[in-house]
Formats: structure tokens, sequence, C-alpha cells
């Protein structure tokens, strides 16, 4: 499972980061992030340890080098 | 000669050089077009036929002194309006930035316009192209040049709408989630998004730092090679362009007998209406016929890929617009604030997670992929909806048609492919339907090559609405 993507939880990450959110605003964001969250931790994705962002630039320039 | 504006890239570019038209003549032409089509479409967000004018009459005399300034001399265009200009708007078709006025120019608008092209105006575009369909509360929706009353697609509404009418021969997009094959998809026309750190997006309105890339619309695959073959490549002022190679033009005219391409056995294929499914069929015969060998893939869970997409896509477009949604909130059209309020759901954990895994994700990618030179699929599964339908703010059943035809996008951002979308037939009321031949990193000019040989057998691409 994701984290916690309650309303509350976003009202609250929202609010640390400066932005007030209404009740209807927080729920309506959690309803539109909590598909791509719910899909992305159900992949249950298990990387290397020393994997990093550029892992991806690597791998496309060792695509183009084949 | 038929109408200059009518006339791609390429030919007019040829016809400037050995002087069979003036570039004098050909802003007259596309100025006469605008005139005409414009209040129908709202492709342009502004025309600056003075400054044209004087631009065409400079090119005219350097080229009677028997001296061109490079392959598109004397070439109007016009771009999305999140190209900067020294000196000229750039509003980025939101009330926010309305008044604003670039103090430098695009990399890429720099090196169009050392080839001698120059700026005709600049076209419309949805708010901070943050939106799929071409909706816009601020500057007015851009209507589809083949059915006013469909959308043509986002966010680069304007680029698709003005190169499918003619009003201009090529024009930049960009593409973050698919802005630049939608409007190619839905307006008929061809457009290219390049691979991910080809082509620099130094002073460009920046949307998602991992997603953005730039790239034209135009009416053939030449013509955005032409374009490409200027643009693409290292830019010191875009770090992330470092390693790009040039355009090898040789690669891009390259016979496409012998390549292979692939076709997905699932997701891409999956609820096509039923033209979509026929014109993929049609093309897969043609590509057969050049002597390209057909294979299906296998391709990693697509779904998956795209929830990474919209995670980086929210989150960056969230840190990006930060400082405005507090302090402005109200300026942004609800839609537009509504998409980056999206972003404030993701943690630092989630974004890095799905920053972290793009490189895995793409290694799997190319191994689904084996030997293809590329995969060909669908670019939507539908033709372009009405702007009537996919209206969120009327209240309508609008986001799952926007879903719908939306699906076929993110992934390829996320894994940074190049994407060339091709014209490829027509369906349900006589609407435009393109393909999308996804590449390998940097086979950006194989898929030039499978393109251009595509229309030399094809002529969708010669096909231009007429005005109602």
């Amino acid at each position: 499972m994701p984290n916690d993507i309650s309303p509350e939880r976003i009202a609250a990450l929202a609010g640390d980061a400066g932005f007030s959110l209404s009740g209807d605003d927080a729920a309506r964001i959690a309803r539109a992030a909590t598909p791509m969250l719910t899909r992305f931790a159900a992949g249950g994705i298990a990387m290397p340890l020393e994997t990093e962002p550029s892992t991806f630039v690597a791998v496309q320039h060792k695509d183009a080098a084949r | 000669m038929s109408d200059i504006a009518e006339m791609n890239l390429k030919d007019l570019a040829a016809a400037i050089k050995r002087r069979k038209i003036s570039s004098v003549e050909v802003v007259k032409a596309l100025l006469a077009r605008i005139d005409k089509w414009q209040p129908k479409l709202n492709a342009f967000a502004r025309v600056e036929p003075d400054d044209a004018l004087k631009s065409a009459k400079a090119a005219d005399r350097t080229l009677a002194a028997g001296k061109s300034k490079g392959p598109l001399h004397g070439v109007p265009l016009a771009h999305k309006d999140m190209y900067y200009s020294k000196g000229k708007l750039a509003e980025c078709g939101s009330k926010i930035r309305k008044g604003w006025v670039a103090p430098m120019t695009a990399t890429a608008v720099q090196r169009l316009e050392a080839a001698g092209s120059f700026r005709l105006g600049a076209v419309n575009m949805v708010e901070f192209a943050f939106g799929p369909t071409g909706h816009n509360v601020h500057t007015g929706h851009v209507r589809n040049p083949w059915d006013v009353t469909r959308i043509t697609g986002g966010s680069s509404s304007g680029s698709g709408s003005a190169v499918g009418a003619r009003l201009i021969p090529a024009a930049l997009g960009s593409d973050t989630g698919g802005s630049i094959r939608m409007p190619a998809h839905f307006c008929g026309v061809t457009g290219f998004k390049p691979t991910n750190n080809r082509v620099s997006r130094a002073n460009c309105m920046p949307l998602s730092f991992s997603l953005d890339t730039v790239g034209p619309l135009a009416q053939t695959v030449d013509d955005c090679a032409l374009i490409l073959s200027v643009i693409a490549g290292p830019d010191p002022l875009d770090p992330t362009t470092a390693g790009a190679p040039k355009w090898n033009a040789k690669a891009a005219r390259r016979a496409p007998k012998g390549m292979t391409i692939g076709i997905p056995k699932a997701f891409y294929v999956e609820d096509l209406e039923t033209d979509v499914a026929k014109a993929l069929d049609d093309a897969i015969t043609a590509f057969k016929k050049l002597g390209v060998k057909v294979v299906q893939v296998d391709l990693p869970d697509q779904t998956l890929v795209s929830a990474a997409a919209l995670i980086v896509l929210g989150s960056e477009a969230a840190a990006y617009h930060a400082p405005w949604l507090r302090t402005r909130p109200d300026d942004y059209g609800a839609q537009v604030r509504n998409r980056l309020q999206i972003g404030l759901a993701y943690s630092s954990l989630d974004y890095l997670e799905a920053m972290r895994w793009r490189g895995h994700a793409l290694a799997a990618q190319l191994e689904a992929m084996g030997k293809c030179d590329a995969v060909l699929a669908p670019v939507s599964r539908a033709v372009a909806p009405t702007i009537e339908e996919t209206d969120i703010g009327a209240g309508t059943n609008a986001e799952p048609i926007i879903q719908g035809i939306t699906r076929f996008m993110r992934p390829i951002n996320y894994l940074g492919l190049p994407a060339l979308s091709l014209p490829a037939g027509f369906g349900q009321h006589g609407m435009p339907i393109g393909l999308q031949l996804i590449g390998r990193p940097f086979g950006d000019e194989t898929c030039a090559a499978l393109g251009s040989a595509f229309q030399a057998a094809t002529d969708h691409h010669k096909k231009a609405p007429s005005l109602a």
C-alpha cells in the first residue's frame, strides 16, 4: 500500500509547504492522486541500493551506443 | 503554382532559395490565409505583420546579393507562446504572464533564426502547457481546422491548428505528456517529440524538467527532420543536452528495407475506435510493402509507467508553480490550478522513487523491444472529441473521455523515447487519425527514415481542411 493519501495527510503536506487548502480541495486532490500512488505502489518495485535518477541517462546512452 | 500558403516547409525553403518565390510573397500569402481562418480557429496569440514583412524584405535582399543564412532562409515561422524571443511577449497562455516580455531568446528559436527563419507571430497554447485538450479560459479555446466544434488537443493547440490549416509551414510545440503528438493526431499533421535531452530547452517556459521536450509540428516528416537538423544537439545553456548527438541527415534518409517494427500486444491496441484500429492495420500493410519486418512485442506494463510519469510531472509542475500557487491562486484557470495542486499530494519519497525507477523502466522497455527499431502504435484511441464534451468545467462526463484519449502518451515521456506522430487516415466525422512511431533512445533519425518512407507511400499528410 502507498503512504496514507487521505485528505488530512494532503492538507498537512500542503500546509507544511505554505498552502492553505479547504477540506474540499484536499479531498479532491486525494481523489486525483490516489490512482497514481496506488498503482505505483502496487508495482512492488524493488531496486538495487545504488540506483539513482541519473541511471536513466546511463541506460539511454548505453542503448544508443549498441 | 498552387497556393503558396499550402506548400510544405521543405518545398517552400527550396523555392525561396531558388528565387522562384520571394519571402515577401510567402508572408503575404500566409497573412491572407490567417485573415480568413484566424477568426474561426483562434490559433494565433499574436500576428506581427509589419515585423514579418520587414524581415522578409531583408531576407530577399540578402538572397539577391547571392547570400543565404541557411536552410530556412526567408521562411516565416510561428511558435508556441512559451518560446522566448528577446523583447517579445511570451504570455504562455496565462493571465499570470500577461504582458510579460522575454529578456532572452530560446536556444531553439535562436538556432532556427540563425538558419534563416524569422518570426510571423506566436501561436496559442494551453495555460502553462498543462492540459491535453486545447481549452483555455484566458485566451479562448483553439479550434480544430477540420471541425471547429472539436478540440485540437493540447497543449500545443495553436501549433497543431495553425499547421493543420496551413497558416504557417511549421511551428515548435513542446511535449511533456503528449503535447506535440496529440495536436498532430487531432489536427492531421506530423509531430515529432524528440528523445529527451536531444534538443535544448533553454529559455523556454518549463513544466517538468525531467519530461519536457522541444519539437516541431509540420506537414511532413521531412519538414520535421529539417527543423530538428537545425535545433538538435548540445547546448551549454541546457546541460542535459551534453551528450546529445547532432542530427544525422544521412541516417534520417535511410531506406527502411530490413528494419523491424514492433506492434504492442496490449495497452496501445486496447479499446480502439474501429477506424483507428483499421488505420493501424493499413499502416502495418504499408510498412510491410516497404520491406519492413513487423513483429509483435510484449511491452512491460505501461499503466505502471504512466503512474510514475504522472507522479514526476505533478511533483515538478507543482514545484515550478508553488510561488504563484501561494500568492496568486485565483489567477490560474480553475482546471489548470486543480491539476497543479495534485502535485501537492506527492511526498519527496514518492517523487524520488518514481525518478529512481526511470532507468530500470527504460531498460525493461528496451529489452522487450528486442531488435525492433521502433514500435508502431496509435497516438490516441479515438479521433478528436468535441470541445463541449471535453469541457471539465461544464459539468459533463469529460474526465473519462480525456483519460481515454490521452493514455497512450505519458509512458513515452517518462521513458524519454523519441516518438513521431504521422497522419495515417481519417475516422469518424471525417477527423484525422495519427499513429506514433516510438523509437529507441537517440533513434530519432530511424523514426524519421521510417516515417518519411511511409509518407512517400501514402497521401494522408497531403490532405488539408477547407474553410467552412
